[in-house]
């Protein structure tokens, strides 16, 4: 899995890079090109040509709207002050304590809310 | 008695302890009651938009509407929105209550017994765009003893920083030592 350029990945972006001009052409075609042409050239299932401009604005308008969308989204999922999740979550209620060894780092674990209060508050100045 | 801090927004805010007796206090944080200049401010505002929609559609009933909601609004503010004091009162025998006086003299209360309250802690939390320290009443959980079943934040309208909260939090702690220390009979 690793991102080294590949021969398969090159022609992946060959291909990627030529349908992606071709695509953006025929975008120009159908939008600037008159009907009656195109009609004449025997070319006459296109969609409406109001599409062409419609489209762009849309994806415009949903990419100012999911700026807004995403604060939302945001501000939505952040625990209120009265949840227990600001102070505990299901690892911590499900750690195990380790065994204290002698001269050894102890081992990580989430220190109990109470007991953290205690050690920064309650000492003297 | 009276000492003066800060509110998370930068408001002043009095902090009063009172001990009623060895096992019995009381905190009580007051914010500052409502100024003439946001009222005058607020009234103003309200009636000259009035002015300026009688102008557009000469109906002389938008006058009488603004000065019937400026009215009205100051009433409800006052009732239910605006706090002036909110105060924690610790008995280490009975439990905690906690009062909320509003601006127009009423007074809600909320009593927890001895027995369901875990713990008073100062936590910290997102709140709005900032990290604010809160104190909060931990619950005990029946089924699991060292778990919490529910969190109570205190203060909530008037947002002390946190040098009160140590002050608040000490004062609590002392009280629950003492409940702690003589265990209840039930």
């Amino acid at each position: 899995n690793s991102p080294a350029p590949l021969p398969e990945r090159a022609i992946y972006g060959f291909a990627l890079f030529l349908g992606s001009w071709f695509g953006f052409l025929l975008y120009l075609i159908w939008a600037y090109v008159p009907e009656t042409w195109l009609f004449s050239l025997g070319l006459t299932y296109w969609p409406q040509k109001y599409w062409a401009v419609a489209v762009p604005v849309y994806l415009l308008v949903a990419i100012g709207f999911g700026y807004v969308l995403l604060f939302g989204i945001n501000m939505m999922s952040t625990a209120p002050l009265n949840s227990t999740h600001t102070v505990t979550d299901n690892y911590a209620k499900k750690q195990q304590q380790k065994k204290f060894q002698v001269e050894a780092i102890p081992a990580l674990r989430d220190i109990p809310i109470s007991e953290v209060n205690r050690m920064f508050f309650l000492p003297e100045k | 008695e009276e000492q003066r801090y800060f509110s998370a927004s930068g408001a002043p805010l009095w902090l009063r302890r009172r001990q009623h007796s060895a096992s019995c206090r009381e905190l009580a944080v007051r914010g500052p009651r409502l100024q003439l200049r946001s009222l005058s401010a607020a009234t103003s505002a309200v009636w000259l938009a009035a002015y300026g929609l009688f102008v557009l559609c000469q109906n002389s009933m938008v006058l009488s509407a603004a000065i019937f909601i400026t009215l009205i609004g100051l009433i409800i503010y006052l009732h239910f929105v605006k706090i002036d004091q909110e105060s924690l009162l610790v008995i280490s025998s009975l439990g905690i209550q906690v009062t909320s006086s509003y601006a127009s003299g009423k007074e809600s209360t909320t009593f927890t017994e001895m027995g369901q309250v875990k713990d008073v802690v100062i936590s910290e939390a997102i709140h709005m765009q900032k990290v604010i320290y809160y104190l909060c009443i931990l619950l005990r959980d029946p089924a699991d003893p060292q778990g919490v079943s529910e969190v109570v934040p205190l203060f909530q309208s008037s947002k002390p920083r946190l040098d009160c909260l140590i002050e608040v939090y000490r004062s609590c702690q002392e009280i629950l030592e003492q409940s702690k220390a003589t265990p209840q009979s039930s």
